[in-house]
């Protein structure tokens, strides 16, 4: 767990490498995000041209290698790795489901090996001027303001594409590194699709950037999928409430022996 | 049971299934915006109270209009005492 918790000060030397974190990381965030966007129309365009993929996909893969770029820009102050990534070689599209500690969880999930993501996030993030244009160019959902049958009818296009759903179950960061309660949107969603559920379990971001704090400290992030959850093994009336149960009850073993690694 | 068993059971059994810390719950907490409940939560609550008081409530229209825990007690309590009558 300690690698979930947020951080204390430190000594001198943990406060100067605070600081160079800071400010090193947010500047070189900044200008890889404004090229990003100036490259964006040339770079759409020419990703059409060659590969014929739809808009959404496009802008998934590139929202993936947005993240593949924060990956370097962080990478000397943050030591990332990534394990059970075979969970999610899967013959069809996958739920994942992954806990959630900080604002750059979202950018670590290009530690996945699949570009194919549709993130299922809160109405907020879409309200974010300089992100929300592109996630609604990616085809992210918006399991706040969108009835249960739109936010069906578009996963399941998802998944019949062979694309992957990803929802943070919790909702919100947590604040003290616990896992939170969960909603059950993903997994009611798992059981009336069928699709395979792949927990995903992430700590040290909490320490890297926890909610309420805009100082970044060095961190060791590390992001694990679980073996793939069938949600056939779950039936009856009860069977999305044992799913979540279940899962949560596996994600919460991982990221307790993960802390204590 | 008496009013205060029923909402005490109420509370309990709502307190397990979403993790809800008993000390926000109080009878003019918001479901939704204060205990922090959603749509499919709203589906899952009617399906734990109809477990907890052995009865069906799912199709009643007034139950689209809870939007308070003491909506709540207030609708299962008229409701048992409804089958209480029907019983006698």
């Amino acid at each position: 767990m300690q690698d979930n918790a947020p951080a204390g000060k430190g000594g001198f030397r943990g406060r100067l490498a605070a600081a160079v974190t800071t400010w090193t990381i947010y500047p070189l965030l900044s200008l890889w995000t404004l090229l990003g966007i100036a490259l964006f129309p040339v770079a759409f365009i020419a990703w059409k041209l060659v590969t014929r993929w739809d808009g959404g996909r496009i802008m998934r893969h590139f929202i993936w290698l947005y993240g593949r770029g924060w990956m370097v820009i962080v990478s000397p102050f943050v030591r990332l790795r990534r394990q059970g990534m075979e969970h999610l070689r899967q013959p069809r599209g996958c739920i994942l489901v992954v806990n959630h500690l900080s604002f750059f969880d979202t950018y670590c999930m290009a530690l996945l090996p699949c570009y194919d993501v549709t993130f299922a996030v809160r109405a907020w993030p879409f309200r974010m001027f300089w992100y929300g244009r592109f996630m609604r160019l990616a085809g992210y959902l918006d399991v706040e303001t969108s009835s249960w049958d739109e936010v069906r009818e578009a996963s399941a296009k998802v998944l019949a594409a062979g694309g992957h759903l990803l929802f943070f179950p919790e909702g919100h960061r947590s604040r003290d590194g616990r896992l939170q309660r969960f909603y059950r949107g993903a997994f009611r969603l798992a059981v009336e699709t069928g699709a395979p559920l792949v927990p995903l379990c992430l700590t040290g971001t909490g320490k890297l950037l926890p909610p309420g704090r805009l100082r970044l400290e060095p961190a060791r992030v590390t992001l694990r999928a679980l073996p793939a959850i069938d949600p056939a093994d779950f039936s009856g009336p009860d069977s999305h409430r044992d799913l979540a149960r279940e899962t949560k009850r596996r994600m919460a073993e991982n990221i307790r022996e993960m802390g204590e690694e | 049971m008496t009013d205060q068993e029923i909402i005490d059971l109420i509370d309990a059994s709502l307190a397990e299934e979403f993790e809800l810390d008993p000390a926000d719950m109080t009878p003019e907490a918001n479901l939704y915006t204060e205990l922090g409940l959603d749509s499919l939560d709203a589906v899952d609550m009617v399906v734990v109270l109809e477990g907890a008081f052995k009865f069906k409530i799912r199709e009643e229209d007034s139950v689209r209009e809870i939007r308070t825990l003491d909506d709540i007690h207030r609708f299962v309590i008229r409701k048992k005492r409804l089958m209480e009558k029907k019983t006698a």
